[in-house]
């Protein structure tokens, strides 16, 4: 080896990725060649020098933030609210020829011009409104009714439909069975993103009914581990635990476990993770019995391990 | 400073702990055809180490969210295109190294060259790794500082490419084998980029070291 070779093989001398060959090769020439020892010497310090760059590690609610953020543009990406409004007005237009709007009935209600057209309009439910303009139940209208917000969402205990009151410049009522997708879509973005809790909880109670449906499983899991909210959380993770189980489920609970806030959520979590019985999970929970900041939370986790190894050697005895 | 690259390199698991070959290909697969569900669990499982990297090379939180939104934004249009035979890990990580590096190129042309230490607000986004030597003292934390300021100044100096081979090799503990492959490019390439970006930061560093 010569002093070329030496130095570029350096780096990867200190960060050992050189074969044993080469490693002895460049030690050989170090313990010969003042010139290159020094430049080890060097490059050695310069990694000494680097390591006193403060390393910065991504908060936790950071994480969540960038989480919600990245969950928020991959909605967008398949339907924002204009998207939304775009496919409503796309299934309203069918509805008179295919009866897929069968399931989804367009309410509008006001004073004024509106309100003359209300006894025109079949299956109207009252909803308050404080000013209006007209209805034609075409989709310009709402197209154009510029949505501000949610005030209100009502699931109906005896038809299972789901009533969504939007505030707009003129309030509107839309209605549907909630297996229908433009439902499903305008309650999954309110419990992902509308910002007061009690329209997240309210879409979240509505939402349960269907928490079979994939988009809606997928909604309340995010719920549980996203929602600023305390209540909704516990509330989404009292939907989830009965859902079937399966790997995106217990990453969710492991996550909520290690990541939430709450003592509360993360006991709750812990629980539903324990009643699941897998071993896989062991390591992740030992982990938690001895570094999570609650106490209760790691007797929970020490119980859970315990529970895990009981029933893997019940399993063992069982096969033998 | 070995111990240092021994920790950072189990951040970086090749495979996610926990969880086999078999269920990630599932996830794909279910991603592939459009599940969310699916594609939510993968981002989870990556997404730690790519916000980690994430911090590093740039200087804001806002930087920080906007890259590993693009990223994970460019792998969920163009996840279709991955064929099911390579590295979930690798592929991810080349879509993340093509994100940064453009980020990158366009920091060096706008020149806004700024330390990343010490700005407003960033505590509450990041967090530093517990210090726990127990010589830790005041001016030791100021010296600490300023060799930081210098070791970020000194990293600005690496053009693109090198500043995040270095990266990943030296602070994320990635071998070079892979790095390579997340590149698209051969260990000869990267071994030469670290051996310029070692080269660069020797001589800005001379005093220190």
């Amino acid at each position: 080896m010569n002093c070329r070779e030496f130095e570029e093989n350096l780096p990867l001398f200190l960060y050992e990725e050189l074969s044993g060959e080469q490693r002895a090769a460049c030690e050989a020439h170090a313990a010969a060649c003042e010139a290159c020892r020094t430049a080890l010497a060097q490059t050695s310090r310069l990694h000494d020098v680097l390591a006193e760059r403060p390393s910065r590690e991504p908060s936790t609610e950071f994480l969540m933030e960038c989480r919600q953020s990245l969950d928020e543009a991959l909605d967008r990406e398949q339907h924002g609210w204009g998207g939304l409004f775009r496919a409503w007005v796309a299934a309203l237009r069918l509805r008179p020829a295919s009866g897929f709007a069968g399931a989804l009935a367009l309410l509008v209600f006001g004073f004024g011009l509106g309100w003359g057209l209300r006894p025109r309009l079949a299956n109207v439910a009252p909803a308050p409104t404080t000013n209006s303009a007209s209805l034609t139940g075409t989709g310009e209208d709402l197209q154009d009714a510029r949505i501000k917000g949610i005030s209100r969402v009502a699931p109906d205990p005896k038809t299972g439909d789901v009533r969504i009151t939007l505030d707009a410049e003129r309030r509107v009522t839309i209605e549907g069975a909630l297996d229908n997708d433009r439902i499903q879509s305008v309650l999954v973005y309110a419990l992902k993103s509308y910002n007061n809790p009690g329209i997240r909880r309210d879409t979240l109670d509505a939402l349960r009914a269907g928490a079979g449906q994939p988009k809606i499983r997928r909604a309340l899991i995010y719920a549980m581990q996203n929602d600023p909210n305390v209540g909704v959380r516990l509330e989404a993770l009292d939907a989830v635990r009965g859902l079937d189980w399966g790997p995106d489920l217990q990453q969710a609970f492991l996550d909520t476990v290690q990541h939430d806030k709450n003592d509360g959520v993360r006991v709750a979590a812990v629980d539903v993770l324990a009643r699941h019985a897998d071993r896989a999970l062991t390591p992740a929970l030992e982990r938690l019995a001895t570094s999570d900041a609650c106490p209760y939370v790691r007797m929970k986790c020490t119980n859970a391990v315990r529970q895990l190894a009981k029933t893997g050697d019940d399993l063992s005895n069982g096969n033998q | 400073m070995e111990g240092a690259c021994v920790e950072l390199a189990g951040k970086v698991p090749a495979q996610p702990v926990g969880r086999s070959e078999v269920e990630e290909l599932t996830l794909i697969r279910r991603a592939q055809e459009g599940d969310r569900a699916s594609f939510d669990v993968l981002v989870r499982l990556y997404d730690q180490q790519v916000l980690r990297l994430a911090v590093q090379v740039v200087h804001s939180p806002e930087e920080a969210r906007d890259l590993y939104q693009e990223a994970f934004l460019k792998v969920y249009r163009s996840l279709h295109r991955f064929r099911l035979d390579a590295r979930f890990s690798t592929w991810l990580y080349r879509v993340v190294m093509n994100v940064c590096l453009d980020h990158l190129r366009r920091q060096k042309v706008r020149k806004e060259v700024q330390t990343p230490d010490g700005q407003d607000g960033e505590t509450e986004y990041f967090q530093t790794v517990p210090d726990e030597r127990p010589t830790l003292d005041p001016e030791r934390v100021t010296h600490s500082r300023e060799i930081g300021g210098r070791i970020a100044q000194a990293l600005t100096r690496l053009n693109p490419r090198e500043r995040l081979v270095f990266e990943m090799r030296h602070y994320q503990g990635l071998k070079l084998r892979d790095i390579g492959e997340m590149c698209g490019t051969s260990e000869q390439t990267i071994k030469n980029c670290l051996f310029r970006a070692t080269q660069k930061l020797r001589s800005e560093l001379a005093d220190l070291a």
